[in-house]
């Protein structure tokens, strides 16, 4: 009898929801459950606050992919004095009730996201980390001392996987796809989220837009506004770059997505990136300027969505995305737009670019992003300048020194730091000698903390004169 | 106790107006005109006063600057304070003049004061903190005291603040910042664009800088009797990188010999340049290094030569510093062998 | 470094992909390449293809070379 029961109600529900989904009302309930700790243990479950970890069982499920030849997992905290290196993805662990995958195209089958429920662990995040080998594109993290403050992940309970692959051909390349821990990362995530599966969350956020032209009058009247995302695609070979529902965004032209889809797994961040400018999964799962628009919208703004954009090599490219992003925004009607560009250096001309082609069809612009402007602090903070650029934020400097103290612990291998190229780190320097010391003491520049520049809206971190 | 030098010109010296501005540079043990308020003020002793005449300084630049270099050779002095100079144009190009060349021959930290009007700020604000001063001499010790609470910061080794709170010029010279406010980047720019929609002012983080233009080189008149070199930023070397150019943020930089070469082969140059795809440059690095095409050219005699060696760093994160010195750097080699005009490619 | 050779009085051009980028630093005589990762040959076109448009555009770039002008200049290519 309980069983009949209990099936109705799983087709009620699922009939409401399609119900909404026809109604094309873009409504994204996050259920959130704040993780105190988190532990290794006999099951994998949560409860009261800590995530318990079946450490043999999570293991043998990361090693179905073949590809992974070794790996450990060990949790960080924050405030210990352990450093994790060569760092390549973070992901915040979440599942769907309903079935349906996480990171749609990636984990699973394609499906709308940005709609229905999402359960969210709080508060930690699982990180994907080599266990020998690091790229251009890898990061550093401090989870205590004076190097906490570089990156977000040190406030965060890290569960990371340390692996190592048979990704043999691209072993000694500067420039690695990493494609089995960044997949591991994302797979482990969804993993990790069925704990909370059929679990009631302790605080569910609401993000909801109506539809563009069905909007209640007050907020019509309000100045529209749409935020343009540069998510990074300078690859020209699959696999490197950040996928939207896993499609490579370098063979891609911009389009109108609503901010929920990139809060709910629609994009994966890639492995090209100088770690301090890019955008984790984590990131855009979080994206703090898409949430800082919900907040404002109906009371000061009319928030529209977002243009996806992204950052191609050549001039025709970036000027192609240009058009696009400019039309969509004329269209729509935006009265301004915030355009913020996942990278520094080349992706600088795309960043100033749109944010002209915005201006001159009568968008009002401000951007958001990091500079590099010299170990100096002196040199040109973006590669290209137009005045029509006089509304920026600028989250850091990715040419900055830093020297930190040797760490306790190091999670992964600091010697990835100075030997594998990482864009922050450098084997041989004739006045700043390595960037690992044999005291395990570094030299760095800001360039190689991970998302350490949190242009995706995290910090107080600004740039000023001296 | 740490020992200042302070600079002044005549007529705060009390030797005399204008008629006097071609006072001859003269170094006094001790204090003169304001060097008594910036004494009473700073953390350092001031132990001697030198005094020019603005004309003087004006019209023989060179020669004053010598000589004030020569007075301050056999003294010793932790910090090196000219002006205040207010609106007076000559007394401020004076003072950012001796400044900045004290600063490059003692390597002592410097600063002046001037009015945002004196045709010195734009000239040296980059070279040397100048403080924002007022109109006149009415100003005097307000310009005194802001200098020396700096100063004082320098000498006793304590951490300045951001340029627009301590209240000199911007100097071009950035650092990151955590704001105690608290404002995330996020809140920043949804504030910043919410100001300019309803057109009320707002600060932008990041200021575009003016355009810095140079002097066209003069054309070259005949090709064909032009020795030409090509230089790249796309870090193409051989494969070992002997040179050990960094893959960004280089300083370094290598020049290779091409003189027996038809073009640059596979395998034996590729590229070390981080930041793009290296595939094609490595299969083939004459699509950076266009060897190949200067050959070419060379043989038909469109060029009159091509030197033997091309010279390559490469061009991501590195800074203008590096970049400029490393330009003057192959600059200097290029004159040696006497090189008429350069093609460089980037990426 | 740009800059730096044309300061001394050398003639240089400048053979770049990002324009607005040479242009905002300031290079006189600039010659468009066709990408970044290969300025002057495409990897998906055969390698005569290729030897051309390296040819041409090396070709105006040394005529640039030549060039007098008065303001910072974007010379124009036909392959």
């Amino acid at each position: 009898m309980i069983m009949i029961v209990l099936k109705l109600t799983k087709i009620i529900t699922i009939t409401k929801e399609i119900k909404i989904e026809r109604r094309g009302h873009m409504k994204l309930e996050l259920g959130k459950f704040n993780v105190k700790d988190v532990l290794f243990g006999e099951k994998t479950f949560f409860k009261d606050g800590v995530l318990t970890i079946n450490k043999d069982e999570a293991i043998s499920f990361i090693k179905e992919d073949e590809h992974i030849t070794d790996v450990d997992i060990v949790i960080a905290k924050p405030g210990e004095n352990t450093r994790i290196v060569p760092v390549k993805e973070a992901v915040e662990p979440r599942i769907r009730p309903d079935g349906r995958a996480v990171f749609p195209g990636v984990t699973g089958e394609l499906a709308m996201a940005g709609e229905g429920r999402v359960h969210a662990l709080k508060g930690c995040s699982v990180l994907g980390v080599g266990m020998h080998w690091g790229s251009f594109g890898d990061g550093l993290i401090d989870m205590g001392g004076e190097g906490a403050k570089y990156t977000l992940y040190s406030q965060l309970i890290n569960i990371c996987i340390v692996a190592d692959t048979d990704e043999e051909k691209e072993r000694h390349e500067q420039q690695k796809k990493n494609t089995a821990i960044r997949m591991a990362s994302h797979k482990f995530a969804e993993y990790l989220g069925e704990t909370v599966k059929e679990l009631e969350p302790e605080e569910i956020d609401i993000y909801e837009l109506d539809p563009v032209t069905k909007r209640d009058e007050k907020v019509d009247k309000l100045p529209s506004v749409v935020l343009v995302m540069q998510p990074q695609s300078q690859m020209e070979e699959l696999g490197y770059n950040d996928l939207v529902y896993g499609w490579d965004m370098n063979k891609y032209v911009p389009s109108f997505m609503n901010p929920n889809e990139v809060l709910d797994g629609a994009l994966i961040s890639g492995s090209f990136m100088p770690s301090s400018s890019k955008w984790s999964t984590y990131d855009f799962q979080n994206f703090p300027t898409i949430r800082e628009l919900y907040k404002e919208h109906g009371k000061s703004l009319n928030f529209l969505g977002v243009i996806m954009s992204n950052l191609n090599v050549s001039l025709e490219q970036k000027i192609r995305s240009s058009i696009f992003v400019a039309q969509m925004a004329k269209s729509l009607g935006a009265d301004g737009a915030i355009v913020t560009e996942e990278g520094y250096g080349n992706p600088d001309a795309d960043y100033i670019l749109c944010l002209a082609a915005l201006e001159d069809v009568g968008v009002k612009t401000v951007g958001i992003s990091n500079e590099c402007t010299g170990r100096d602090g002196a040199s040109q903070p973006l590669v290209t300048l137009d005045v029509k650029a006089n509304a920026l934020v600028s989250t850091g400097n990715v040419s900055e020194i830093i020297k930190l103290p040797p760490a306790d612990k190091v999670i992964g291998e600091l010697e990835s730091l100075a030997r594998d190229g990482l864009s922050g780190g450098w084997p041989f320097d004739e006045f700043l000698g390595s960037s690992v010391k044999e005291d395990g003491s570094i030299i760095m520049e800001n360039n190689g903390m991970f998302c350490g520049d949190m242009i995706a809206g995290w910090s107080t971190k600004t740039m000023k004169e001296f | 106790m740490k020992k200042a030098i302070h600079y002044i010109n005549q007529f705060f010296a009390g030797i005399g107006g204008e008629e006097k501005a071609d006072h001859k540079p003269e170094i006094r043990e001790g204090l003169v005109g304001p060097a008594m308020a910036l004494n009473e003020v700073l953390d350092a002793q001031v132990t001697h006063t030198v005094i020019c005449g603005d004309n003087f300084m004006g019209s023989n630049t060179d020669e004053a600057v010598e000589m004030i270099l020569g007075f301050l050779e056999d003294k010793e002095f932790d910090i090196f304070i000219a002006g205040p100079a207010f609106q007076a144009g000559r007394y401020g190009i004076a003072c950012g003049t001796i400044a900045k060349a004290v600063k490059e021959k003692f390597g002592v930290p410097v600063l002046t004061s001037m009015h945002i009007e004196n045709p010195g700020v734009e000239m040296f604000k980059k070279d040397m903190p100048i403080f924002k001063g007022g109109k006149s001499a009415a100003k005097l010790k307000d310009d005194v005291k802001a200098m020396a609470d700096y100063a004082n910061k320098i000498l006793n080794g304590e951490k300045t603040l951001p340029a627009a709170e301590e209240g000199f010029y911007d100097r071009g010279i950035r650092a990151q910042v955590w704001l105690e406010s608290g404002k995330t980047g996020a809140q920043r720019g949804v504030e910043m664009l919410i100001k300019k929609l309803a057109g009320e002012e707002f600060i932008s983080e990041l200021p575009i800088p003016e355009k810095d233009l140079v002097a066209i080189a003069p054309p070259i008149k005949d090709l064909s009797k032009s020795k030409i070199a090509l230089i790249t930023t796309g870090g193409i070397v051989p494969v070992a990188n002997p040179d050990r150019i960094q893959s960004a943020s280089a300083t370094r930089w290598g020049r290779y010999d091409i003189s027996k070469m038809d073009r640059l082969k596979a395998g034996e140059y590729k590229t070390i340049h981080a930041g793009f795809d290296p595939a094609a440059a490595d299969a083939d690095p004459n699509v950076v290094m266009p060897v190949d095409a200067m050959k070419e050219y060379l043989k038909e005699g469109k060029i009159g030569a091509l030197h033997d060696y091309f010279y390559s760093t490469v061009g991501t994160g590195t800074t203008q510093a590096e970049a400029a010195r490393m330009g003057k750097e192959i600059v200097v080699k290029l004159k040696e062998d006497n090189v008429d005009a350069v093609i460089m490619t980037s990426t | 470094m740009v800059k730096e050779i044309e300061r001394a009085g050398i003639p240089i051009v400048q053979m770049c992909n990002l324009i607005p980028v040479a242009m905002t630093v300031g290079t006189n005589k600039i010659v468009p390449t066709i990408s970044i990762p290969y300025p002057l040959g495409d990897p998906q076109t055969p390698k005569e293809v290729q030897w051309k448009l390296r040819y041409h555009r090396v070709g105006i770039a040394l005529d640039a070379l030549t060039a007098d002008i008065d303001e910072q200049t974007v010379f124009k290519v036909k392959i």
